[in-house]
């Protein structure tokens, strides 16, 4: 390290870690609560993470004639019956509320000529979400975060949760472009830092590094939700065509174009749910390279664009309980940073992630609001050791000579993980494989990263946090001895309910990595006099 | 390859680029006051760049160099 660090201490109430969707609505609702709010982005707050690229919001409204019974229904079917029906309904219920919300801001949503509100759904179910564009929401979210009063921190990573005690209090950071660290104090943390990817070229979440679960899990947190995959494809002729949807381009609005896709052999697949592994089976089969129909081109299609990520909401810090709690005191999660499981196992409905964000970044801002002023005078008295220790372990990497670049190790760690026989199509065999490696990269690799600037720390901080997120996404996956949901094992090809209605939960124990199940409630199992092909309309290769 | 170019005479040096980036990619040059590609081997080609620029300064091309593994780096 060449110079030496300034320490800047950041000090609030309430800590908003992420930016996006979920983000700026705990900071709003944690303000509107009474709390001082700071809230810090990797990017600048508006332009980063996923919120840019998303549009569509899934808005249940009983006054519009929704029937809950029957949109519940079609996500317990779609979500191979693995979603957190609590949180489901919750959602759906909440969604109405928080859609107002955005229309006060000025989010506008489309509409027709007689300015009735648009909805649209996918032919599964009665499920409904509307449009709001993209881009521009979230930089209606930057201004109602601004006129909340609450501190807005751009451009700046936080890579470590701070303990006082058994209770998270804080957080260590620093800015791409000075040589500083930040170290934020609060009396409470929301982490809103979204999911992640590996870095996939084909998909704009390049930003997106599980940096949440990661600062989680090693504070103590339980993660959930790790074997189950993305399936987003995108062009295989161009490396990023994607930005604003799998298919489409900015000039098309932010609208995705699909069309029928046909395999090698000139069969047309046929469509199965809203995200499911078909475009993997073909591949897996010898029937690639698959071609989609557009009006005005034909495009080769490969899958794999989201990789490192799972469906929305089936990954990240298991709630302990409705108000986006976690299992560590003081740390909160929203967004797709908290693993609700709304969806289940797939992605049931459109707009349910958006929907989500809005509905626990709400409830994360005003319950961390509410038990930081509480834990005030705890958050003040923070050790100042375990902050010095944070600001080491942050600034290791600068203090380097040499070792490995983060931009090789992220290269090794995608040539591992993204061929679709790892984590698309598995097999015990080929997931015991990968996790050797991912092992080594977690034991050898990543202690001996080194950064020559404030940028490269960034890159280094994200590469550790995507082994770290490989290596729960391979455990999970050898774990659950089934498949469900975009969660496929050949060597398992069927659902399991007498063994499998249950989450995998993975924690730190004495430095290892643990897992173990959780059992859904007995009031949220199938019924049993279904056939398996009633309870499960989604058929595996092999089953 | 990905952000190809930022013209530096159509640049009027407003950095709006900079904020856009969710990649780092962007920096000012303090010298010249024109933005310029720093890290440019990050970009993932979202093209929020080339959309928030006033003065169309931005190329953003939908390839990227894919350099081979090498033994270590």
């Amino acid at each position: 390290m060449k110079q030496t660090h300034a320490i800047r201490t950041v000090a609030s109430d309430v800590l908003v870690v992420g930016g996006g969707m979920a983000g700026c609505f705990a900071a709003v609702k944690a303000r509107a609560a009474g709390a001082s709010v700071t809230v810090v982005d990797k990017g600048y707050l508006g332009k980063a993470g996923q919120t840019p690229f998303a549009g569509g919001m899934l808005i249940f409204n009983e006054e519009w004639g929704d029937e809950l019974d029957a949109w519940m229904e079609q996500i317990a079917v779609y979500g191979d019956h693995l979603n957190r029906r609590d949180w489901t309904e919750l959602c759906f219920r909440e969604s109405h509320a928080r859609y107002e919300d955005l229309v006060s801001w000025g989010v506008q949503f489309e509409r027709d000529a007689a300015g009735e509100l648009l909805r649209g759904g996918v032919p599964l179910g009665p499920c409904k979400a509307s449009h709001m564009g993209t881009r521009t929401p979230s930089l209606k979210l930057r201004r109602q975060v601004e006129r909340s009063g609450a501190c807005i921190v751009d451009r700046t990573m936080v890579s470590g949760l701070l303990k006082g005690g058994d209770a998270v209090v804080g957080a260590v950071g620093f800015p791409l472009d000075r040589d500083e660290v930040v170290v934020f104090r609060a009396g409470a943390v929301v982490l809103a830092a979204g999911a992640g990817g590996l870095k996939v070229p084909g998909w704009p979440i390049g930003d997106l590094t599980s940096d949440g679960d990661a600062m989680a899990y090693r504070a103590g947190a339980t993660i959930t939700g790790k074997e189950f995959v993305d399936p987003h494809a995108s062009r295989a002729d161009q490396d990023a065509p994607s930005a604003f949807g799998s298919f489409g381009r900015p000039g098309d609005g932010g609208r995705p174009r699909f069309g029928p896709v046909v395999n090698a052999e000139g069969d047309e697949l046929r469509p199965t749910g809203t995200l499911f592994l078909s475009f993997e089976f073909e591949a897996h089969a010898g029937r690639a390279p698959l071609t989609m129909k557009l009006k005005d081109e034909d495009v080769r299609v490969v899958g794999g664009a989201a990789s490192g990520m799972s469906v929305h909401k089936a990954e990240g810090v298991w709630p302990a309980g409705l108000d986006c709690s976690s299992d560590v005191p003081g740390l909160y999660a929203a967004g797709d940073a908290l693993g609700t499981m709304q969806t289940g196992a797939t992605y049931a409905a459109i707009g349910q992630s958006i929907a989500n964000c809005a509905v626990t970044g709400a409830r994360a801002g005003e319950a961390a609001a509410g038990y930081a002023a509480a834990a005030a005078a705890r958050a003040a008295a923070t050790a100042d050791a375990a902050a010095q220790r944070a600001v080491e372990d942050l600034l290791a990497p600068l203090r380097r000579r040499g070792g490995f670049s983060p931009r090789w190790v992220t290269q090794v760690l995608q040539n591992t993980m993204l061929p679709y026989f790892v984590m698309y199509v598995k097999h015990g065999d080929r997931l015991q494989a990968a996790l050797t490696t991912v092992e080594f990269l977690r034991d050898h690799l990543v202690p001996k990263l080194y950064a020559r600037d404030q940028h490269e720390l960034r890159l280094a901080h994200e590469t550790g946090n995507m082994v770290l997120n490989a290596e729960m996404r391979l455990r999970a996956s050898l774990f659950r001895s089934e498949s469900r949901g975009c969660h496929y094992r050949e060597d398992y090809p069927r659902r399991d309910d007498h063994e499998w209605l249950a989450w995998v939960l993975i924690s730190e124990e004495d430095g290892h990595m643990a897992l173990r199940k959780e059992p859904v409630p007995a009031a949220w199992h199938p019924d049993p006099a279904l056939s398996y092909e009633e309870r499960y309309p989604l058929r595996y290769p092999g089953e | 390859m990905a952000i190809e170019l930022i013209d530096a005479v159509l640049c009027s040096g407003c950095a709006a680029c900079v904020d856009s980036c969710p990649m780092d990619v962007i920096r000012m040059d303090p010298d010249e006051d024109v933005a310029v590609i720093r890290y440019g081997e990050d970009c993932m080609m979202c093209e929020l760049c080339l959309l928030d620029c006033p003065e169309d300064a931005i190329t953003v091309t939908p390839f990227a160099p894919s350099p081979p593994v090498a033994s270590w780096g």
